[in-house]
């Protein structure tokens, strides 16, 4: 995704040039154009820019611009020649900025630097599907299944999980499946976001509220109207701006910062933290009322070394997303795919998904063979699960059993093979590449027992949901 | 003295070339290679393996974030120096979220590199 084209639309060339010269030497690139039609010619596209400066246009020209960056449902914003006044071209507010001209440096440095960070807290985001995350393993059957139960609600969400598990996704299909889905889902990473600039980001500010709040400003709770707000990264925000953030929950109002108005608030609200809030709580430095606010209905993310079994399709959709990215097909050889199904994934699914767009870039089209794989994905051992046991061992010199050593290892093998799938046998004996009534005869041979509330099938049980 | 193999990546040719006659000032860094974009960067930095990456954030279709992302996943990366003309938090935090180790602001490139390299130089660095 592009970080630094801004198209120059305008039929004032001079004024053009002007702005496309300090873009430049504000180190983006500008693509600069008098008409639509031009910029239609050369293949240009709404996705592949950062923002679009619009000044002079013939009849009807700004309406087609408009109507040009509207098609793609993200596109860039629009910062508009002050020709335009307060005219937003029939744009979401929050996407148009209104330039003075002449230029004033700090003015348009200020909007392309929010531009620039709104732009990169978006090319964080997974288009995962509106299921929530991809899988076959039981863990996340059950993560989709309770997207499902909580999503028809308006419950608080808290989602917990190591990082790079993909609590984002999950945000979005619980929104995707509420009734709230026409309305924005607007994502805020209270991490990311120093503390003093926390409240006004998203409760908004009035004009000269504090020194740069050059213009009043919507918060994310606005923008949000309706919709669902995620709160990301929960677990770092400040004391005090926990206890705001309790008031808007309670009383559904806030005030933007320097204002009197209360304004109430419509808002579903997920949150997520990778960390241990309950620890952070005996710390002091987490609010246990908050948290029992956010935690009415909380779910949580499985580590990607947890569900082995998923990665081939995970692989699969990440391949499928980089192609339609024009980033070319990635394709693994068997043995590069149980070596990596075999790897701890400390960033989990985020780590797979860089490093499969690393291969894209450094072996584009060709087949990924182990010897590709950086050292560390090949430093476990990626024996598949019927030659784990199978481990080179002499034959001792007073022979032994052979029917019964055969037999340990199988029951062994298939203990560990139900507990990688949680019990559910269907996919165990898709672990073992063993029909499943040939695994159901093996289990009532070694009279294995099957663990209270779990099936041997699609019907559910306690932990194994039909998705 | 062993010198610091270094590769620079930026979009716009005129900071290469400043970059460069900047950089030759500095005893301790040796610039091996210049890219263009973060697809250069990734491709560079697989292919000789430097121990410093001065990357420009703002790149037409991949940018030094997303880049530095990506070359962290590689056996051995180098030490990630992204640089921007914006030295706002939010940037370093994206900056630091995506593995790099250090923030460049462009207006002050010459003394923040010679900084850096003589932190390289002092301390081992994995």
């Amino acid at each position: 995704m592009p970080e630094s084209r801004i198209l120059v639309l305008d039929q004032d060339e001079e004024r053009a040039r002007e702005i496309a010269a300090i873009l430049h030497f504000l180190d983006f690139s500008p693509c600069v154009y008098s008409e639509l039609a031009a910029v239609e010619a050369d293949n240009l596209e709404p996705r592949d820019l950062l923002a679009v400066v619009l000044g002079k246009q013939g009849l009807g020209g700004s309406h087609d611009v408009s109507r040009w960056l509207t098609r793609d449902p993200q596109h860039a914003p629009l910062l508009l020649m002050p020709e335009y006044g307060d005219d937003t071209l029939g744009l979401d507010p929050a996407d148009v900025w209104h330039l003075a001209y002449p230029v004033q440096q700090l003015q348009l440095t200020e909007i392309l630097r929010r531009i620039s960070i709104r732009h990169l807290n978006a090319a964080g985001e997974a288009q995962g599907p509106l299921l929530g995350p991809s899988g076959d393993s039981a863990a996340v059957r059950r993560v989709r299944h309770m997207i499902r139960q909580v999503a028809g609600y308006d419950t608080s969400v808290l989602i917990t999980g190591e990082s790079g598990t993909g609590k984002e996704v999950v945000a979005r299909a619980i929104h995707a499946q509420s009734s709230r889905r026409a309305l924005p889902f607007v994502a805020v990473n209270c991490g990311a976001i120093p503390a003093e600039l926390l409240e006004s980001e998203l409760f908004g500010h009035e004009k000269g509220a504090f020194t740069g709040a050059i213009s009043t400003r919507q918060g994310r709770f606005e923008l949000a109207e309706g919709g669902t707000l995620f709160l990301d990264e929960i677990g770092d925000m400040s004391l005090p701006m926990q206890v705001k953030l309790l008031r808007v929950l309670q009383e559904r109002s806030f005030e933007r910062v320097g204002s009197n108005q209360t304004r109430h608030c419509d808002v579903r609200i997920v949150a997520a933290t990778h960390r241990d809030l309950e620890e952070r709580i005996g710390e002091g430095k987490f609010r246990e009322d908050l948290y029992y606010r956010l935690n009415v209905f909380p779910i949580e993310t499985p580590a990607l070394r947890e569900r082995p079994a998923d990665l081939p399709l995970l692989l699969e959709d990440f391949s499928v997303a980089l192609e339609r990215r024009g980033r070319g097909r990635v394709r693994l050889a068997d043995e590069a795919v149980s070596t990596l199904q075999a790897y701890s994934w400390p960033g989990n699914v985020r780590e797979l998904s860089n490093l499969i767009e690393r291969l894209a870039v450094l072996h584009p089209n060709e087949p990924i063979t182990l010897d590709m794989l950086p050292e560390r994905y090949r430093e476990a051992s990626p024996a598949p699960l019927g030659e784990a046991a199978a481990q080179a061992q002499g034959l001792p010199a007073e022979g032994l059993d052979l029917r019964a050593h055969i037999q340990a290892i199988e029951c062994d093998l298939i203990a560990q093979a139900l507990d990688a799938t949680d019990g559910v046998v269907a996919h165990a004996a898709e672990l073992l590449k063993l029909r499943r009534t040939t695994l159901v005869e093996k289990l009532r041979k070694y009279r294995m027992t099957r663990p209270p509330g779990q099936s041997t099938g699609a019907a559910g049980g306690a932990s194994a949901v039909a998705s | 003295m062993a010198r610091i193999r270094t590769i620079l990546v930026d979009d716009h040719a005129d900071f290469r070339r400043l970059a460069q006659v900047l950089l030759s000032e500095l005893d301790s860094i040796e610039l091996i290679a210049l890219g263009e974009n973060g697809e250069d960067a990734i491709r560079l930095c697989e292919q000789h393996r430097p121990e410093l990456l001065l990357c420009d954030i703002a790149m037409p279709r991949m940018g030094g974030i997303e880049a530095t992302r990506l070359i962290k996943a590689q056996e051995q990366p180098p030490v990630v120096a992204l640089v921007s003309i914006y030295g706002d938090e939010e940037h370093r935090q994206h900056a630091r979220s995506a593995g790099a180790e250090h923030f460049i602001n462009k207006v002050d490139f010459l003394p923040a590199v010679a900084d850096l390299a003589q932190e390289l130089t002092e301390t081992p660095h994995a």
